[in-house]
Formats: C-alpha cells, structure tokens, sequence
C-alpha cells in the first residue's frame, strides 16, 4: 500500500483518497467542519487547512503588521490546501500542525464565531460542540468584533422533529448534504449570502423524511436540535454503550445513552458499521429507545380482567410452574419473539424441551414501511436469532389461534406481547385458563394473560440479534431493569428450576456457550450466532 | 565532630515577681477599670466584644455568601436559563432542575429556556460559592446576606424557584446589574434578514 507523510509519521492510503479520508482511517484527526466520512466534499469550512510541503510550493502575498515600523509591510505564506479535498499522492509530505496551519485554524475560528451568538448555557449541543472544542484547541482568544452580531431566527420549526438556530450555523451544508444524497429528498438548501447565510427549507415543505434525526446528527454545532432529545439533558452527564437498534430487521448499530443517576435512557446515535449501517440510522430506529420506558410491566400479575392480582415474582413463577406441571406437556404452547434477543428465545426454546411441548410459533410485528437505504420491511429485529434458537421452523400466531380453536393447545408461554394479530382477531385466546405472558411491555398479548412476568427490556440486558443478513450482533446492558425484574432467559431459568430440570443457567456467557454448542451442533459449519463474543456480565 | 553545647541561664525573678501579689493586684485592677467602664461608663467608650445575637446582629462583610437567590427579568422571570451548570459544579450536588420550554404563545417564547423546577436543598448545601461562579447569566446569587432560618422540618430547606425568586438581594433589588438582549426582550435589535439591507 502506498503511504505518504503527515507530520512526519508516515500514514497509508488507498487510490483516490484525500488526505483527510486516510488520516481518518489511520485515525488521526485534521479539524474539520464540513467533511463527513459518509457524504460529499463541500470544502466550506476551511478549518482542515494544511500545508503540503513537497511539490512547488505557492508564496500568498500578504500584508504583515510590522510593529517596530509601526505600519503594514509586505510579505509572504505559504498556499494552504483544504485536507478534505486534496488527493493524496505517493510520499507526499503534509503538515497539518505548523505555525502557518495553526494561524489559519485561529482564524477560521475567529471567523467562524464572529457572529455566534454564545448562548452555549441554552444550546444542546454544548459539551459535543465541534465550535467549542476547536475553540479551545486552536483559538482560545477572545474575537476582536465589538459590534452587534447579525441577528438571524431563532427556534426555526422544521418538522416534527427539529428545530433550526440560524445563530448557531456555520454553513457546513452537512444537513443539506444528507438530505441530498442520503435520502435523495432535496428538501433543504441556502439563501442570502455571506453572514446572512440561512438555511431554509424547501417552499411547501417539511423536513419529514425518515432520516430527518440524522441532519442533527450529522450537524457539528448546535443549529439543528432534536425537539425529541431538546433541553431533556446534559450530554456530560451521560454515559454510553454499544447497543444494536430494535426497530426492523437490519439491525443498525447504536450508541445507548443513559444517565446512570436517574437510570434512564435518553437517546440512541448511530455507531458506525460499515458493513450494516454505515454511519446512518433511521427516525423510527433513533426513538425506539422510548420502548424502554413507555407502557412497562413492573410488576408479575395473576389473573385477568380489570383488577389482576399483584404478586412477587417468585410467587408467580412459583404459580407458573405448577400451571405447567399440571398441563399436559404436548398441549402446551410456546411462543417465540422475534423481539426479543437469540438468548431469551434460546432459554425459552429449552425450556419447551424440559416440558416437552411440540408446539412452537413465532410472535412478530407486522411488516412495515421499508426502503432501499436502511429501512428492512421486516419490523423485527432478530426474527433470524429467534428461528436459529428455536432450532428450526416456527408456526406463526395466525396458526395458534387455530390451534387454540381446534383445542390443540390448552397452556401457552409467550415471551413478548406484540404479535402481528390485533385484540379483537386474539380473542380467542381466552378460552385458554392458562396464558403466561413474559414481557417487558404492555401489549395485546399480555392483556390476555392470566399471568404476566416482567422482564428486562433491550437496554436493561446483555443480549444478541440476528439481523436479516444473518449477522449475529450482541448489545450491552445500558441501565439496570426496574427492582425485582430479570432479564427474560433468567426467569425462564427460573421456572425450569421450579420444575426440577435446571437449564444451568446464571449468566448470559452460560446462555450464549450453550446457544453457540447447538447451532454448531445443527449445522455443520460455524454458524453466525456463535460469533458474538460474550461480555463478562 | 563534637557536639556544640549552649549553656542557658536560668531567668531570674525580682523579689516583686516572686511573691506573685503586685502582679495579682494589677490583673485584678484591669479587669476593675474595664468593668465599671463597660457598666457605668459613657456609651462611646464601650469596648465590648460580644454582641447580644439574636438581637443585635453584626454587618457582614460584602461577600459574605448566604442563601440563594434567583435574579429575575425586567418582567418578573427568572434569567436561569436551566443550563445545569450550577448543578453540574455543585460538589454537594444540592441544585435539581428540570429545563422547560416556554411555548410558542407564550410572550417569553423567545427566551427559549428556563427552569419547570429549580430546587436547592440548603441543608446539602456548603455554601462554596461555585454555583454562583459558574453561573453563566448572573441568575444565581448568594447576596442574600442571610442565614438559613432555623426549622426543625426537612422539608422547609429545600428551597423552591418561588422562593428563590422572591428573595432580594442585600441591596433591596431584583434584577441583576448584567442586563442581556435575548431574542424576545424588548431591547434586542431585532433579525437583520428582516430590516433589508
């Protein structure tokens, strides 16, 4: 591969690239606003001017200040190139923290922040401000202007979901960028020039495509504000994990932020993953993180209709396992997740082996709305993970209700309680005396169960999903789950024990070793879900 | 090496201070002077060291740090912003805040935000000062002058936004002496697109 040099270390390439490109692959950052790894060069910003030193060098004439003469004299420096857009050629020298370079950083900033409004105390983005950390970096000074700032709008409504500060723009085109090429919905643009650049919307029109999160994420200062995400926290005070989105099949990786005071999570970012989702996610993807906290279980129930009895949930597990001892081990149903982590299901997929049930189907989301960028019309993150844990085919819930028609199902274990079928089509189902729901969240299915157990949702377990490509992705737990609430396989681990067959379960690296031994033992060459390395828990 | 000795001579005592009683007797004689003068002497000449709290009360010096205060708008709302940066440098983590809004209809629409909740538990607090310092609107002040009043109820030391916005500063005011033109306040100059070129 060839290389060349950058401050003196010296960095390879690939053909075409620029020298910002190769110096974000070897990891060395140049100061930069407007370049983005995933979108066109603009070369707007002009903070990611360096100096090349090999080839003709270029003299600017300047005026320089002479304070002996006490006058402007002439003088000359060196042409400066903008890193994002030059190409790298073979054993070229670049230097992109000389005096020269850090004098044209000074000033771009100063430039940058003449009209800034500063209002960082009520700005989002203050703390993962590219402004500020430049500002410290390379001007730490204050700005010579004394005037009035250009006044520009404030609190711009463009959508549903963001809201625009003029002030705090510095034209780097990147949401323009985005909407262009990512999407391909030219909804944004420029007006005016020079200091009264703004940039508005399409006349008409809304910023409501399905990556909308995705210009404030790619925005390096605070102009673009999630409305979802606005004024709810301070970014310092959250902590992060690696997390893979629940939204639809293809699994885009995600950064979890929560604050570990209060427990709670507050936003997902896209992680970048080449191979899955590049540096992007989707809008519905970005707040699937309010699955976490709106319409929980907290608490395990017994019985059904409008008072169901509160219980610890060793009581209910205790009251499970009679349930199932008393059924008749083939005419208990159990129902698979395609929500729910390859481990949960695994669990689950023995625990059905333990009582010896035949009858197993799958409980998914409806198809939704896909497209050709991220979006998988599959609504399900780990349909995948769910069908290799449950170790082959799976009959869908429209054949369960058959079944529970026919009287070939009497008992029925569901993790999950979101499937593709309605109240009204699942009404049926309440002909059946006993219906153990294990679910996070409120839904269909758990409004029918006779006994509901709460467990931990994404963000509070350690877990994998199986995208649609067959890539097994595992998530970190973010938060702990609420008091007395376990993460789903621990409670089914739970109930097998009740029932005198321990699965052996304690930790997740237990689940994942045993999940990893049958798709081995399935098929004979590595299978997928054993890729994933588990996490000390 | 030897060691070098320092001979000290023992003091001696006059036949006056050995036998202890000229001394007694001007001790006592100070003690006399000073207490007919603070008792019957005239009101000026007074040296006195205490004073009789809670009734009389001593001037403070100028930065003396005392409970908080939230200034306040020419129209009566808070300057607090609801950064959270009071809160983040608290070292005794006393401050709670919950940052708001103000809706689109509301005429302080363009201050954009302001704090739903401000809390200080003062009995958490240590009164360090660093909320005021790192305060970056000059909305939190600790110019009360005043203790926290005594209560033997929990609840009474944790100190509401009402509350804060009602105290006054040593010098009677409300407001703060570091005006701001924010988009919203009738002195703010207004957006430049708008007033043509």
């Amino acid at each position: 591969m060839p290389t060349f040099s950058l401050n003196g270390q010296t960095i390879p390439f690939e053909k075409g690239d620029t020298i910002m490109r190769a110096a974000w692959r070897a990891g060395i950052e140049i100061p930069h606003y407007c370049w983005h790894p995933g979108l066109s060069i603009a070369a707007n910003c002009r903070m990611c001017l360096v100096h090349i030193k090999s080839g003709r060098q270029m003299q600017m004439p300047i005026m320089r200040f002479d304070e002996k003469k006490g006058a402007y004299v002439p003088d000359t420096k060196p042409k400066l190139m903008p890193a994002c857009q030059v190409e790298v050629h073979p054993d070229m020298e670049v230097d992109s923290v000389s005096e020269d370079v850090e004098k044209a950083q000074h000033s771009v900033q100063e430039f940058l922040l003449l009209n800034h409004p500063v209002d960082c105390p009520i700005c989002d983005q203050a703390g993962e401000c590219k402004l500020q950390d430049y500002w410290l970096d390379h001007q730490a000074d204050l700005k010579r202007k004394r005037t009035e700032p250009v006044h520009k709008p404030k609190g711009v409504r463009f959508g549903e979901t963001i809201v625009y500060d003029a002030e705090r723009c510095i034209m780097c085109t990147r949401c323009i960028r985005v909407c262009d090429e990512l999407v391909g919905d030219p909804v944004l643009d420029m007006r005016e020039r020079g200091n009264r650049n703004e940039i508005v919307l399409a006349p008409g029109r809304e910023l409501d495509h399905d990556y909308t999160l995705m210009t404030e994420h790619v925005c390096p200062v605070g102009a673009l504000t999630s409305r979802d995400f606005r004024f709810k926290a301070r970014v310092w005070f959250l902590k992060s994990v690696e997390g893979v989105c629940s939204g639809c099949a293809t699994g885009c990786n995600t950064h979890v932020d929560y604050d570990s005071r209060y427990g709670k999570v507050y936003r997902l970012r896209p992680r970048d993953n080449m191979d899955v989702n590049k540096f992007w996610m989707c809008d519905d993807g970005m707040m699937t993180y309010t699955e976490v906290s709106e319409a929980r279980v907290t608490t395990a129930t017994i019985g059904r209709g409008d008072e169901p009895e509160a219980v610890l949930p060793e009581e209910a597990i205790d009251d499970v396992a009679l349930r199932l001892e008393q059924t008749e081990g083939a005419k208990i149903g159990f129902v698979f997740s395609a929500l729910h982590s390859s481990e949960d299901n695994y669990a689950l997929a023995r625990l059905a082996e333990a009582v010896g049930a035949e009858k197993r189907y799958l409980a998914a989301r409806p198809d939704w709305k896909g497209d050709d960028i991220l979006r998988s019309t599959d609504h399900n993150p780990n349909r995948a993970g769910a069908l290799a844990a449950a170790g082959g085919s799976l009959e869908d819930t429209e054949d369960l209700i058959q079944d529970v028609m026919a009287g070939e199902v009497e008992a029925l274990v569901v993790l999950g309680a979101i499937c593709e079928e309605d109240a009204a089509q699942l009404e049926p189902l309440l002909k059946l005396e006993t219906l153990i729901c294990l679910t996070p969240n409120d839904g269909p299915l758990s409004d029918l169960a006779s006994i509901v157990l709460p467990v931990a949702s994404w963000a509070e377990s350690f877990g994998t999903f199986v995208n649609g490509k067959g890539m097994a992705q595992t998530f970190q737990r973010a938060i702990p789950a609420p008091a007395g609430v376990e993460p789903a396989w621990k409670t089914i681990a739970q109930i097998a024990e009740e029932l005198d067959s321990p699965l052996g379960f304690t930790r997740v690296a237990d689940v994942r070793a045993a999940l990893a031994q049958s798709a081995a033992a399935a098929t004979p060459s590595p299978a997928p879900a054993s890729a994933a390395p588990a996490p000390a828990e | 090496m030897t060691i070098g000795v320092k001979v000290i001579t023992k003091p001696k005592r006059t036949m006056s201070e050995q036998v202890y009683v000229p001394a007694i007797a001007a001790g006592l004689g100070k003690t006399m002077k000073r207490f007919f003068k603070n008792t019957f002497g005239p009101e000026e000449e007074k040296e006195i060291a205490t004073v009789r709290y809670p009734e009389e009360k001593r001037e403070y010096p100028a930065r003396f740090r005392g409970i908080h205060r939230l200034t306040q708008r020419s129209d009566g709302s808070p300057r607090c912003v609801a950064c959270l940066c009071c809160s983040t440098a608290c070292p005794a983590q006393c401050i709670h805040i919950e940052p708001a809004e103000y809706e689109p209809d509301d005429p302080r629409y363009g201050y954009e935000r302001y704090p739903a909740r401000f809390v200080i538990d003062e009995l958490r607090c240590i009164f360090c000062g660093y909320c005021v310092e790192a305060c970056p609107c000059d909305a939190i002040r600790m110019d009360t002058g005043m203790h926290m009043p005594p209560s033997t109820e929990r609840s009474h030391f944790l100190y509401e936004k009402e509350t804060l916005l009602e105290l006054p500063g040593r010098d009677g005011t409300y407001l703060t002496a570091n005006p701001r033109h924010e988009p919203g306040d009738p002195t703010h100059p207004g957006i430049d697109r708008l007033k043509g070129h």
